[in-house]
This record gives structure tokens, C-alpha cells and sequence, in this order.
């Protein structure tokens, strides 16, 4: 049993006691992220340097304490929801834009500073920050490390990996490393690489240092609307196949278009079917080239109004729609389960006709909103969970939809993780082999597991060599006289 | 040396290898052999039978390929649908050495690099377990992507057997641009055109490799030669090709660069990324790389016997772990990898 109040002693000692807190509306608020599962925790620190981070790892080793790495809180797949009596690690703090170096297309950044913050940052400049997940007005640069986060704009240009060069970590022995590189490539193994996406189980981010690009030239964004669930998909998939990679092609159905224009009023066409937002951006000529191609694909498939942004308002207004269509969702009932899913591009209406068969199946309403670019599904059941036996009806269904997306040849998430909700569909995509191989990287860097343990990896994932090598079996004796010299062993 | 045919075949030697602690190479098409440190091993391991694309869709922009396959058979196929891969190895090099080696195409400006085009990996570990991380889709977050650690491992950590990549539309125009001038020209164009396929810097000219749709490509060329003047060339094959016993591949902040090529008389560099590839011989391979230290950075062999250099690995019990609990009986190419490991 861990002493608790030696360990909040200790914390307020090192941190300074305003910052560290045990008390039971605090403890309530931070043992959940924005997942439906609620966890528990015993002490909150919020340290606001790396030093404090490194005493926070230290004092929970000393003690026993599972750390749970949280940024803003906004996961949806409960990597930030603590566990049983873990202390939570809030970045939240340390949100400060350490400096900007266009010369070397590169910032470094803490990983508290919400994502918006630094593109609104970078624009004056004329440079940007591509990741834009849809919660970039709250989402640290912390958290999209460690879910590796996508948004409608990673279609060109690529995921979180793509763009952050390094980090400096303090692994779970107190120590702070650098992963990655200022420079195009760093010595060793691409740590930087599986740091993200760990979701908080490998260390904890008390720097990241992110790749910049200058801002596009151009850009033109269109709005165009369909009849036919379809027709829209089709169209998709033409875009792709003129060799067209626009920089964000985002879906929305029937339903989340008429929740989000009540909210946002971008003048989103309410009767359509399905819509899509296709961003193009570029040199002048790239766009002009581009466009012209979408346009086309969409006339070949039956589109209802092609809409150009005239200006930057009404680009701004149509990706407000977009944008806030998770919160607008509360118009129709006050809770939600929003999913992510990733299909083969081709499979996309598909599956949609599945997931509005399941929400049929269960009573339940669901709206979609999609990265139609790359296949990542986004249902959002909406529901009310006071009334009795809906969590039942919400989880059953996600049980199915996770299945119906796997068997279409999808992936288990696109974007938003693995944490704690899909940790027990990972054997449906894994086997024994891979699972533990997964756990010696976690091992790694974490031989003890006290870093946001039962995230990711199912019980039962067990880096194998390194449970023999325990032992002490004969295996290890052999395996250890024929180790390079230094090794750990 | 030994020729599998499947991956099968390639559990059965690394685990004969392990048990009698010999110590193996997996080699493709040789084009990166002189990466690394000095590995001395008893046999090599030929992934080139295994040399059959796997699955292509076009519309998915994916591509399921075997190790073995050779990158000029790979962009024969791709090309037949307007795609590509673009790593801009040479035609023989196996997808999985370009891959194991880590390459950086010129193009890595506009491209980026070959690490993001990995989408899933099926590895042989040094124990003869089969590994698969990833998924066939674009995007994916679904536990610890094993595939990002192999990619540059230099074959320390398992030998790669399949992969999927993510490849992007051929460009419909590419035009080639000649400029007299050097790496200070080529940062002024590459501030004027940063959407270039590439601005490639020599210490006398500059290449300028204007790559898209057509209005975009005359729109670079009508822009870069306002700044410098400008002659069409012929578009070459590649970067680097420079002629000289050790190439190093110098990777620094992209502002480093300058000082670090100071004295330098034979490099090729695409701006804006941090990469120079240096003509340089053993006797001024260690001052350059103490230049690339200075400035944050690297400079390891790309050719010749220079192996990587010195440079301290960063969390290095975390980087030994790792090579113990895939390579336990370390055959996979011992002390090949930065620092030995």
C-alpha cells in the first residue's frame, strides 16, 4: 500500500504545494479524459519545468505510484485515465513557445502550448504547424505526440511523426533523454519514432522541438454537396486517381451537417446527403491545376453545388462548421461516443451502410464525419446516459463497429489510439509474437511498468526474452556470454 | 551465402544461426553495403528470391511489396498506374536495403523521408520470430510501431521481410534548372521557391528540380529565374554523384551547413533539409565530423569504409535493450549499428 501522504509531501516539497492537490473534486475531475471510462487517481501534480517533471518520476518510483502523463485531457481512447492510485502528471503549465527558428524549419515548443496556439503563433510569421486535429483549440503539442494525431490536414502532409524532429523525455529511471535530432537524422535507433503514438507509457515530454513549413502560397477551399452517400465516396476516389493529393478532404452526413450549421451557420447545405470540404493549397498554379480536377470528379459524380471560399472568412466559416461539429452533436443528446476508424479508401460506403446498420440494430443515433482522404471514420453515437441500459447498447455497438472495420481490412485507430478503450481488441489484429516484441519496446524504456501501465498492451503481452533472461535460465546464461560487451545483462 | 524463398526459409537460418551463435548479414541489392561500422560475419543472407509485390491497389495508394524486391521493378509497376515511391535509390537496390539503410532522397524537401512511407513491416527477429507491426492503412496508431526502430537499423534488429508503403502520384511535369553559383544562390532560391522538388547545391552551381502539375512547374521556373539566371538541362539520374573513394552524408540543421562544408571541395546538398553528401577521404572524414558535432549533428559513411563515427547514442540502455530483446544471440550483423550496440 503506498503512503500517500509521504509521497504529497515530497511532491509539494519539490513542485511547491500550490501545485500539487489531493483534494476530492480534484481527484474526481482528473480520473478521466474525454473517454467514457472513469478511473482514479491520488495525487495531481503540475509541474512547470523538466526539473519538476524529473522529481515527479522520481518521487512516484520511490513510492510505487503508476504516473499517468496528461496533457489537456482531450484523448478519447482513455490513455490519460489514471488507474487504481496514480499520480497524474498535468503539462498542462508548461505551455510556453521556447523559440522559433525558420532558418532551421524547425520550433521548440512545451508540451502544454495547445496546438492552435502555435499555428496562430507561426501564421504572421508565414509559416505553419501542419498537424491540425479537430481539438487543436485545446489539445497540447504533448498529447498529439503521444497519440501521433492526425487532422484533416495530415492527408498531404502527414501525421505528427512527420513533424516532430525531437523530444526530450524523462524515462521512468528519472533520467531526461533526447529522442530525435535538430538534424535530419540522430545516432541509434529511431527512438523519436516510438515515442510517438506511446500514449504517455514510455516517459514523459518536458520539450518538443517540431518541424515548420512556410505557409502555402495559396489555397482554395471548396464545399461541395451530394445526393448520395455514394456519389460523395465516388468522388473521393476519383480525386485520388487524377493523382490528386489535396491537402484536406473531409466527409460529413446528413446529420452531423445539420447539427454543425445550427451552431456555426456556415451555410452548410442541410438537404445533402453527404458534403465534402477539399482544400487545395500550393503555388497558384498547383491549385488552380488541382481544383480544376476536383471540380471535374465531382460534376462526374452527380455533385449538387460547387462552393469556392471567396475569402479567407468564409474559409474560416466553412472549417468552423467542421470543426465544431463534436460539440454541436450535444444538440441532439447530451452525451457521445466518438469512434476511429481507418478503411481502405474503397471500402468507405461500405462501411458507413454497416455503421447506420448497427446504430439501427441498437437503437441508437449515430453521424459521421470522416477524413475521406485516408479512409479514418469518425461515427459519433449520440445518446443520453442516464437512461438506463444505453452504456450497455453504446458499448455493444462499438464492439460490432470495431469488428465491421477490421473485417473490411481497416486498422484498430486512426488516430485517437489505443489507450484503454481498444487495449483488449489488440490480439484481434496481433498475435503472441507481436504483442510482445511491442512490450520489449515499452520495456525499454520502462522495465519496471510504472509508466501509465495497463494502457496499449493487453495482460498477457510480455517481452519474452527478457523474462527469460529474469530467470536465470540456462537459455540466459548462453544469451549472456554472447552479448556485446556493456551490455545491461 | 544463402538464398531463402520465403519467409519460412529466413526463420530456419537466422534460428540455425542464433543456436550455433554465427554471426549473419542480410544483404539486398548491395547498394548500401558500406553503411555502418565493420561487421565481420560468416554468412550472408540473400533476400533477393523474395522479390514479389504482395498487393497494389492504385486507388489506396498502397503498395505490399517483398523485401527483395528491386526498386527499379517496383517503379516499373507503380509507374504503369502514374505512381511512385520516391526514394530515388538505384534500380537494383532491394526495397528492404533502401529501407533497412534508411536512404535519404534528394527530393526529401518535397517527399520527406523514407521512414514515413512505411506504413506496415513483417520482420525475422534475431531469434527467429516472424513480427508484424503496422497496418495496410495510412494512417494508424495501434500500439509501438517496431517498424520505425528497423527502418535504419542497418539489419541489427531483424531482417525485414515485407512492407507496405505508402506511395504518391507521379509528378505530370518535371523540368531540371542550372544556375551558376553556389550554397549561397541556392538559399536565396530555395527562400523564393521552397515548393521545389529539390534545389541541389554544388560548391559551383545549383540544380533546381521543379516538379508538379505544368502551370506549377513554369510558375517555379519563372521564379527562380528571377532570382538567378536560369538554363534547362536535361534532368539527371540522381543525387549523389560524386566521384571519390568515401562519401559521407554530413546531417546538421539546415542552417549548419555552411560551416560545416567550410573547406570542403567536393559535396552535392539539397537545401532546406540538412543533408550534404561530401567527397571526402578517411584523413578528413574525422575534422568533418568534428564540424557536424559541433553543429548538433552526424556525418556517417555512405560509401566507403569510413563507417558512422564516434557520436555518442543517445539513451543508450534503452538502445542495448532493444538489440537484446531482438537480436539475443546479437548474429544480426554485430556491432554494425552507432555506438556497437
Amino acid at each position: 500500500m503506498a503512503d500517500i501522504d509521504a509521497a504529497t509531501r515530497d511532491l509539494q516539497a519539490a513542485l511547491d504545494p500550490d501545485r500539487v492537490l489531493i483534494d476530492p473534486l480534484a481527484l474526481r475531475l482528473y480520473a478521466r479524459d474525454a473517454s467514457l471510462v472513469e478511473g482514479s487517481c491520488s495525487i495531481i501534480a503540475f509541474p512547470r519545468s523538466a526539473e519538476d517533471i524529473q522529481a515527479c518520476v522520481r518521487i512516484a518510483a520511490e513510492y510505487g505510484l503508476p504516473v499517468v502523463p496528461r496533457g489537456s485531457g482531450t484523448g478519447l481512447a482513455g490513455a490519460a485515465t489514471p488507474i487504481g492510485d496514480a499520480l497524474v502528471v498535468v503539462t498542462a503549465k508548461m505551455s510556453d513557445i521556447l523559440e522559433v527558428r525558420p532558418a532551421d524549419r524547425l520550433a521548440w515548443v512545451e508540451p502544454g502550448l495547445p496546438n492552435l496556439d502555435l499555428a496562430n503563433h507561426l501564421r504572421p510569421m508565414g509559416w505553419t504547424y501542419a498537424p491540425d486535429p479537430s481539438s487543436q483549440q485545446t489539445s497540447s503539442i504533448g498529447g498529439n505526440v503521444n497519440t501521433n494525431a492526425g487532422g484533416p490536414h495530415c492527408l498531404a502532409y502527414g501525421v505528427t511523426s512527420a513533424h516532430v524532429l525531437a523530444a526530450d523525455v524523462v524515462v521512468p529511471d528519472g533520467s531526461t533523454v533526447r529522442v530525435g535530432s535538430e538534424g535530419p537524422e540522430a545516432p541509434g535507433y529511431d527512438l523519436r519514432g516510438v515515442v510517438v503514438g506511446s500514449e504517455g507509457t514510455l516517459g514523459i515530454v518536458t520539450r518538443v522541438c517540431v518541424r515548420i513549413l512556410p505557409a502555402p502560397p495559396s489555397v482554395r477551399t471548396m464545399l461541395l454537396d451530394f445526393a448520395t452517400v455514394q456519389d460523395c465516396a465516388d468522388t473521393v476516389t476519383d480525386i485520388i486517381g487524377r493523382g490528386v493529393v489535396p491537402a484536406a478532404v473531409e466527409m460529413m452526413d446528413q446529420g452531423i451537417v445539420r447539427a454543425a450549421e445550427n451552431f456555426a451557420h456556415a451555410g452548410y447545405p442541410t438537404e445533402a446527403a453527404a458534403i465534402l470540404i477539399v482544400e487545395v493549397d500550393g503555388l497558384p498554379g498547383k491549385v488552380a491545376a488541382e481544383a480544376r480536377e476536383v471540380e471535374e470528379a465531382a460534376h462526374a459524380h452527380d455533385v449538387g453545388t460547387v462552393r469556392v471560399a471567396k475569402d479567407e472568412a468564409e474559409r474560416a466559416l466553412i472549417w468552423k462548421g467542421r470543426k465544431s461539429a463534436f460539440g454541436a452533436i450535444a444538440q441532439i443528446a447530451p452525451h457521445y461516443h466518438l469512434h476511429d476508424c481507418v478503411v481502405p479508401r474503397t471500402k468507405l460506403t461500405e462501411v458507413l451502410g454497416g455503421v447506420y446498420a448497427i446504430a439501427e440494430r441498437h437503437g441508437l443515433i449515430v453521424t459521421n464525419v470522416f477524413h475521406a482522404g485516408d479512409g479514418n471514420l469518425h461515427p459519433l453515437f449520440s445518446f443520453d446516459r442516464s437512461v438506463p441500459g444505453t452504456l450497455e447498447r453504446v458499448l455493444a455497438a462499438s464492439d460490432e463497429l470495431v469488428r465491421l472495420c477490421l473485417d473490411a481490412g481497416g486498422s484498430l485507430s486512426g488516430e485517437h489510439g489505443i489507450g484503454l478503450e481498444k487495449r483488449d481488441f489488440m490480439p484481434l489484429v496481433f498475435t503472441e509474437d507481436d504483442l510482445n516484441a511491442q512490450a520489449c519496446v515499452r520495456s525499454a524504456f520502462d522495465p519496471d511498468g510504472m509508466m501509465n501501465p495497463q494502457k496499449v498492451l493487453p495482460d498477457g503481452a510480455r517481452c519474452g526474452d527478457f523474462a527469460i533472461a529474469r530467470a536465470g535460465t540456462d537459455v540466459a546464461a548462453e544469451a549472456a556470454t554472447s552479448l556485446p560487451e556493456g551490455s545491461w545483462i | 551465402m544463402l538464398h531463402p524463398r520465403t519467409p519460412d526459409d529466413i526463420v530456419e537460418i537466422v534460428r540455425d544461426a542464433s543456436a550455433a551463435g554465427s554471426p549473419l548479414l542480410a544483404v539486398g541489392g548491395r547498394s548500401h553495403i558500406d553503411r555502418g561500422n565493420p561487421s565481420p560475419v560468416d554468412a550472408e543472407l540473400w533476400t533477393t528470391q523474395l522479390d514479389g509485390v504482395v498487393a497494389y491497389e492504385p486507388a489506396e495508394m498502397l503498395v505490399v511489396v517483398q523485401a527483395g524486391m528491386r526498386c527499379g521493378d517496383l517503379a516499373a509497376t507503380l509507374g504503369e498506374h502514374g505512381q511512385e515511391w520516391p526514394v530515388d535509390a538505384p534500380e537494383h537496390a532491394t526495397v528492404g536495403g533502401v529501407i533497412a539503410a534508411g536512404v535519404s532522397s534528394y527530393r526529401r524537401l518535397r517527399v520527406g523521408h523514407v521512414r514515413d512511407t512505411v506504413v506496415e513491416m513483417e520482420v525475422v527477429t534475431g531469434d527467429g520470430r516472424i513480427v508484424k507491426s503496422g497496418a495496410r492503412t495510412v494512417k494508424n496508431v495501434t500500439g509501438y510501431d517496431v517498424h520505425r526502430l528497423m527502418t535504419g537499423s542497418l539489419g541489427t534488429l531483424g531482417v525485414i521481410t515485407q512492407l507496405a508503403l505508402k506511395v504518391r502520384p507521379l509528378p505530370r511535369a518535371s523540368r531540371w534548372l542550372h544556375a551558376d553559383g553556389g550554397l549561397e544562390l541556392a538559399s536565396r532560391l530555395l527562400a523564393a521557391v521552397p515548393q521545389a522538388g529539390a534545389i541541389v547545391a554544388t560548391p559551383e552551381s545549383v540544380t533546381i528540380v521543379a516538379e508538379g502539375w505544368p502551370e506549377e512547374v513554369s510558375e517555379l521556373a519563372a521564379t527562380a529565374s528571377r532570382v538567378a539566371p536560369v538554363d534547362e538541362i536535361a534532368p539527371g539520374s540522381s543525387f549523389p554523384d560524386l566521384q571519390a573513394p568515401t562519401i559521407a552524408e554530413v546531417a546538421v540543421p539546415p542552417s549548419a551547413l555552411g560551416a560545416v562544408l567550410d573547406g570542403a571541395t567536393s559535396w552535392q546538398a539539397p537545401l532546406g533539409t540538412g543533408i550534404a553528401w561530401v567527397g571526402t577521404d578517411n584523413d578528413m572524414l574525422e575534422e568533418l565530423r568534428e564540424r557536424a558535432s559541433a553543429a548538433g549533428g552526424i556525418a556517417p559513411a555512405i560509401r566507403g569504409s569510413g563507417g558512422l563515427g564516434g557520436t555518442p547514442v543517445p539513451a543508450v540502455e534503452v538502445q542495448r535493450r532493444l538489440k537484446a530483446a531482438f537480436d539475443p544471440f546479437n548474429v544480426l550483423a554485430p556491432g554494425r549499428g552507432w555506438g556497437r550496440i
